[in-house]
């Protein structure tokens, strides 16, 4: 419990390090807290006051230096949107940024404002993860209590004139959508996936493909400062929405507007991002509706909404995501864990099987840890879904920006990289756990840290797995299953201390049994398990934009957008633009997944995707090519296409968005299994000749001309008909 | 009619165009051993790029390929190649079966009989994996019969689309063998037969060559002749009886092969003069003073085909000059074909011009027509020719077949099409306003394309309703190619000076050259081959991971690269150092 208070003393002080009038900051600080613990606050003010002791320990000293630093950088009003931007720079100005604020302030506004949290902690019910102990009644279905009651009516209004819509949303109320659109908060608080966007935050792009659980947004209800009425409240809401409405629409949405409203101003998305996606045939639809929506009608019509990009769901599918038991209960802990007294920051490893619901859980965590933090750690382990880089990557990221869309919709380059070249790892699991140690030497310890794996839990996966929770001494461990019957075992500390890895043992059983145990016991992680209870937990997605290599194109085609300029330029294909050009002896290049014989080298490459990566080594060629004799792990700074190799001169040339000063820095190409999305080859607009590695005159129907194809769960006819053939 | 018929979807492949799949095929069956070990190592570089996707068939045939390769070179002992070939043949035989099956397993020897692959290569890869390993005689037997096999079911099916029609019409239970037997043999012949038409008329485009040239040397020395006699004002001299002969002959040739002769014609050096030819004639041959949007010939290269366009001028003649002609606009040439091709359109449309102009006056009078009377022109025809070999002339051209046609077009849509096409081609209408013009619309910008754009569009349906991608290549395509400001190339550049790396500057047309292609690059499947390479060793990453694990207080014996899951164990101590090393807090 005592855990539980000191978040809620965090949240506090981030508002403190952006919100104006530090005078009035007592008050402002117990309104928030309100809102957003609810069901803590109530149950047990008491024991809350216990913890300023505990947790002050060492740290008060710090604390209030920040605190006064913090101070010192919130200015005005105006500026609040400013400071919060930086705040959320990587920490270095503001180490800690959550520490900072008084704890007293809190023990003494939880008894005062306690009172009237239960007026609308109601309508806080869909906050999934800010629930505890309190609502065990609440099953993941308490999320849609809409369906039956009422149906979902939006009080939206778009404005021709501004060419955005302004929602207003009641406490509690929801919207559950497909499509993509810019959010700005105007007034009162919101939640998306797990991080509150409130009055005067920058606006944040959201996204909600088909291809992945539909995005949410939750009116959390207003903290208006105290002391002023409910009436007062009205009418700044009702002034906000007239300056941002023409007259026509803002009649009939004045008359929705309340005190604790939240009015939420969308605005149509038109990024480089989505101009490059959409402009390939295949893709137009990826911001519509899935073929499960369409056909139970899940859309609800509204102008407003389909103005601005969006369309509201309804129904079963507007569940969003489902969020289970043990699901909210170990976001909880983990936002305690970085909270609490613990001595360090936490190293959260996330695991679980394929479509257990991973990379949904982290970036839900990251946006709730973003809440309270200016800064996540992130080390993907997982090859095939990578979040915030191409597939085939193996990346250390500082995460600053919530995530509000799928993986493809937010690529960036990452911190520290590593190339392994293929989407599963399984080929070389020691180049795998190398490459993941080299990025683990980056890792600063400063913030807390989410490390995805890969859903490969069999085997020498799970082998692997076991390895990794030890590499990083992690301390707390999610494991997600889902089903009836456990994907792998429960990976507690106990079992830690038997469990072999792939590269790691057991440390032998000690003679000197009790030193050693007491030291392990110690340094045991937490296990919190979640039981996910989503539909369709296990099972990879059938349906368009689902599948793991459609996905992997989307996360290419993602990255390769940047080369879009902002502008409002045409979409450019890959082919036109101006590449860059290196000599053939001046870079290495190395295949990560094949042999391939060095004479015909340029076969592989030409066209082909490559990782841009830094070897120590100085490479001199001899006129020809500098081939690797073995595939380094070495700092990767993105990925480029090999657009073409002039014979003649000697040089390949490169397109890439990496920017220059960076680029200077690569001496070694790698080329891997995960290819260009097929569509980048096919689809080269302004090309009059034959395109090269395209055909339409391949047929599949000739035997032999498929891949591999693996067959999974062939059953043999004996046990069909019960041996009788056989 | 861009590319490829629509209907048939775009793969990806390995192979760079149908020359490099040929020359792999041809190595891959070839006797010559280097040959075929060429051949392995394009497939190499093939897996490179398929990656998990490679085909099955491709990977079986280069598995067998590379035992018969090993077998080859006499260096290896009879149970190795046993062994090699063992694992070949059982995975081929099971990959090229796994398809087969259904939700359940079958036995393999009815799959492989669907396939034609007969028994005993199934009792092969049994015998290989089940018990005792056959001889090498029968692995090499059956490594030959597969391989075989692989030639005729996948290798010679595959891109080539005679085979894929076959292939798609006759259902999968036929009888193969001797289907793909006989396919052989009809290949065989059809290749033959298609060598011997190849060299015919190779000869036959020699003979028009010929035919051509000692005309234009005859006109010529009439030319040179006639200016010699201008200055003494003698009289015309009269086509002479060489010239007449060789009219008759190419008069003939061309009724037996027109398509020939027209090939020929519209090469450089006939139709299309020289630099040198034109010079003779006393035309500046830079063509500075050429109007590319009014193209029109230069009077004395006119005369000098005249005897011959009257000659030959027939009704299909004409129809077919303008489609060739159209033809040879589409394929982009060089600015001076285009002037002239462009230039040889209007002249004939002239001829045909059905109000009697100003320039149909003098041309008469002048005795300049090619033709005389007027000649039926498949109007829609000409149109969608003219719009889909767009050049700075096509609104010129445009104008005369509308202003010629017999049904004309309403008017409105003649308007539409001629601004829209101006605006493709950027012809200034300041300066060029022919009769037609509205000159209340004289500046062009983005929307009143797009806002002509659908009404065009229309009026193009109903022009031509075959000439589907017409629109889209109407639309402008210059801007989609990045055009790097000075300045982003310069500041690009300075980040990069010191490295190897460089911004390209060439003046290079990007757009045009699709990924895999650079400017210079030849055609010929052989044309990324490395003659020289360098080999570098890294060194071990790991000293790397020491050097930058040092400030966390590690030693150096925390992180050690293992290999195998059986290497030398991580410590306890090790581990715990590793761990103090990390945490900094």
């Amino acid at each position: 419990m005592k855990v539980h208070k000191a978040s809620s003393r965090s949240k506090n002080e981030q508002r403190n390090a952006t919100k104006r009038h530090p005078k009035s900051k007592w008050r402002v600080h117990n309104k928030r807290i309100r809102s957003l613990d609810p069901s803590q606050l109530t149950s047990s003010p008491t024991v809350a006051k216990v913890v300023p002791q505990l947790a002050n320990r060492q740290k008060s000293k710090l604390k209030r230096l920040q605190k006064a630093h913090a101070k010192a950088v919130t200015l005005s009003p105006e500026e609040s949107n400013f400071v919060r931007a930086k705040v959320r720079v990587p920490p270095v100005t503001f180490p800690r940024v959550h520490t900072n604020g008084g704890t007293e302030l809190e023990t003494g506004s939880d008894s005062e404002d306690s009172q009237d949290w239960s007026s609308y902690a109601k309508s806080v019910l869909q906050n999934g993860l800010e629930m505890k102990g309190g609502e065990e009644d609440l099953t993941p279905v308490a999320r849609v209590q809409l369906e039956d009651e009422e149906p979902p009516e939006y009080h939206a209004q778009y404005d021709h004139v501004q060419n955005h819509t302004v929602l207003v949303l009641q406490q509690g109320q929801f919207l559950c959508f497909r499509g993509k659109c810019l959010l700005t908060c105007l007034s009162g608080r919101v939640e998306v996936m797990g991080f509150t966007i409130e009055q005067g935050q920058q606006p944040y792009p959201l996204f909600s493909p088909p291809s992945h659980c539909p995005l949410t947004i939750i009116a959390l209800g207003d903290c208006a400062p105290p002391g002023r009425n409910r009436k007062e409240g009205r009418l700044e809401a009702k002034a906000i929405v007239r300056k941002h409405l023409s007259s026509e629409p803002r009649k009939r949405l004045l008359s929705e507007v309340d005190s604790d409203s939240c009015v939420v101003l969308l605005q149509p998305l038109d990024t480089p991002l989505v101009r490059f996606l959409t402009s390939f045939g295949e893709l137009d639809h990826l911001f519509g509706l899935s073929s499960k929506e369409l056909r139970s009608q899940a859309a609800v019509q509204n102008a407003a909404f389909s103005a601005v990009g969006l369309t509201a769901l309804r129904g079963l599918c507007a569940r969003g995501l489902v969020v289970s038991r043990s699901y909210r209960e170990a976001l909880s802990s983990l936002l305690n864990a970085w909270e609490g007294d613990f001595d360090r920051c936490p190293i959260i490893l996330v695991c679980g099987a394929k479509n257990s619901g991973k990379s949904s859980f982290n970036r839900h965590l990251i946006n709730t840890l973003l809440n309270h933090t200016a800064s996540v750690e992130y080390l993907e382990c997982d090859l095939g879904q990578t979040e915030f880089t191409p597939p085939g990557c193996l990346s250390l990221s500082t995460v600053t920006e919530p995530l509000l869309g799928p993986p493809f919709t937010h690529q960036r380059e990452a911190e520290h990289m590593v190339f392994y070249g293929q989407s599963d790892c399984q080929a070389d699991l020691d180049r795998y756990l190398d490459s993941l140690k080299s990025l683990w030497m980056y890792y600063s310890g400063e913030s807390p840290i989410v490390i995805n794996t890969m859903g490969w839990v069999k085997g020498h996966g799970f082998q692997v797995l076991v390895d990794l929770i030890r590499f990083f001494s992690v301390t707390h461990l999610v494991q997600l299953s889902y089903g009836d019957a456990p994907q792998c075992a429960n990976l507690t500390p106990e079992f830690l201390r038997s469990a072999h890895g792939f590269q790691t043992h057991p440390p032998a059983q000690p003679v000197l049994a009790d030193e050693l145990d007491g030291h392990l016991a110690s340094r045991g992680h937490v296990l919190l398990s979640i039981h996910s209870e989503f539909e369709g937990a296990g099972t990879s997605g059938e349906m368009r934009h689902q599948r793991s290599n459609e996905l992997r194109d989307l996360a290419l085609l993602g990255y390769f957008s940047q080369l879009q300029s902002a502008g409002p330029c045409p979409v450019r294909p890959l082919h036109c633009f101006t590449p860059y050009q290196v000599p053939l002896s001046a870079v290495a290049l190395g295949v990560t997944h094949c042999e391939v014989a060095p004479d015909h080298i340029l076969y592989a490459a030409n066209a082909s995707l490559v990782g841009l990566c830094c070897l120590d080594e100085k490479v001199v060629g001899r006129g020809g090519p500098v081939l690797l004799s073995q595939t380094p792990v070495c700092p990767c700074v993105g990925l480029g296409v090999l657009r073409g190799v002039d014979m003649a001169r000697g040089l390949y040339f490169l397109v890439t968005p990496v920017p220059p000063a960076v680029l200077r820095q690569v001496n070694c190409l790698l080329l891997g299994e995960v290819t260009l999305p097929k569509m980048l080859l096919t689809m080269q607009h302004g090309v009059e000749t034959e395109l090269p590695y395209v055909t339409a005159d391949y047929s599949f129907d000739i035997t032999g001309a498929g891949k591999l194809h693996v067959f999974k769960g062939l059953s043999r006819p004996c046990f069909l008909k019960a041996k009788t053939n056989n | 009619m861009k590319r490829k018929p629509a209907g048939k979807t775009r793969h990806v492949v390995a192979w760079m165009n149908k020359a490099e799949w040929d020359h792999v095929l041809d190595y891959l069956y070839s006797k010559d051993l280097a040959l075929r070990t060429h051949a392995l190592h394009r497939i190499s570089a093939w897996k490179g790029r398929f990656g998990h996707t490679t085909p099955v068939a491709v990977e079986s045939t280069a598995n067998l390929v590379r035992c018969q390769v090993l077998d080859g070179t006499g260096n290896m002992e009879g149970d190795d190649l046993v062994l090699l070939y063992g694992m070949a043949l059982t995975r081929f035989v099971n990959l090229i079966l796994e398809r087969q099956h259904g939700r359940v397993a079958k036995p393999l020897r009815r799959l492989a009989s669907n396939l034609n692959i007969p028994e005993w290569i199934v009792n092969l890869r049994h015998d290989m994996t089940h018990r005792r390993l056959p001889s090498l005689k029968w692995c090499r037997k059956g490594c030959e019969f597969v391989l075989n096999w692989l030639q005729q079911e996948y290798w010679s099916r595959q891109l080539s689309t005679r085979h894929i029609a076959d292939w798609n019409s006759s259902s999968e239970e036929e009888d193969e063998e001797e289907g793909g037997k006989k396919q052989d043999d009809d290949k065989m012949e059809a290749e033959e037969e298609e060598t011997v038409t190849r060299q015919r008329e190779r000869e036959r485009h020699k003979r028009a060559r010929e035919l051509l040239i000692s005309y234009e040397h005859e006109q010529f020395q009439v030319y040179e002749e006639l200016r010699q006699h201008s200055h003494e004002r003698g009289p015309q001299l009269n086509t002479s009886t060489d010239l007449g002969w060789i009219l008759a002959q190419i008069n003939q040739f061309g009724s037996e092969y027109g398509d020939i002769l027209m090939d020929v014609l519209v090469q450089d050096g006939f139709l299309i003069p020289t630099a040198e030819q034109l010079e003779s004639l006393d035309i500046d041959p830079s063509g500075q003073f050429l109007d590319s949007f009014y193209p029109s010939l230069p009077r004395s290269f006119l005369r000098l085909w005249l005897p011959l366009l009257r000659v030959l001028s027939s009704a299909p003649f004409i129809n077919q000059i303008l489609d060739r002609l159209f033809a040879e606009l589409s394929n982009e040439p060089t600015n001076h074909r285009t002037f002239y091709i462009s230039a040889w359109i209007s002249e004939i449309l002239q001829c045909n011009s059905k109000c009697e102009s100003k320039a149909l006056r003098r041309m008469k009078m002048m005795k300049e027509r090619i033709f005389v009377s007027r000649v039926p022109l498949q109007c829609q025809e000409l149109i969608s020719a003219c719009l889909n070999s767009p050049c700075a002339a096509t609104p010129f051209l445009l104008q005369q077949i509308l202003t010629d046609m017999d049904k004309p077009l309403p008017t409105v849509t003649q308007h539409n099409l001629l601004r829209l096409c101006r605006i493709y081609t950027q012809c200034n209408l300041g300066d060029c306003s022919p009769s037609n013009t509205d000159p209340s619309q004289p500046v062009y910008t983005v929307e009143s394309l797009q806002e002509q754009l659908a009404g065009a569009e229309q009026s193009r349906r109903v022009l031509s309703p075959k000439h589907g991608p017409g629109p889209a290549k109407a639309m402008p395509t210059q801007e989609i190619q990045e055009q790097l400001s000075a300045e982003t190339i310069h500041e690009r550049q300075a980040a990069l000076r010191g490295s190897p790396w460089s911004v390209c500057t060439d003046k290079v047309p990007w757009k045009q050259y699709p990924l895999g292609k650079v400017p210079g690059q030849a055609e010929d499947p052989s044309c990324l081959m490395v003659e020289t390479y360098s080999t570098l060793t890294v060194f071990d990453q790991q000293v790397e991971l020491d050097h930058i694990s040092h400030p966390h207080g590690n030693t150096s014996g925390a992180v050690v690269s293992r290999t195998g899951p059986d290497g030398p164990l991580w410590t306890h101590g090790d581990l715990s150092k590793l761990k103090m090393g990390l945490k900094l807090f």
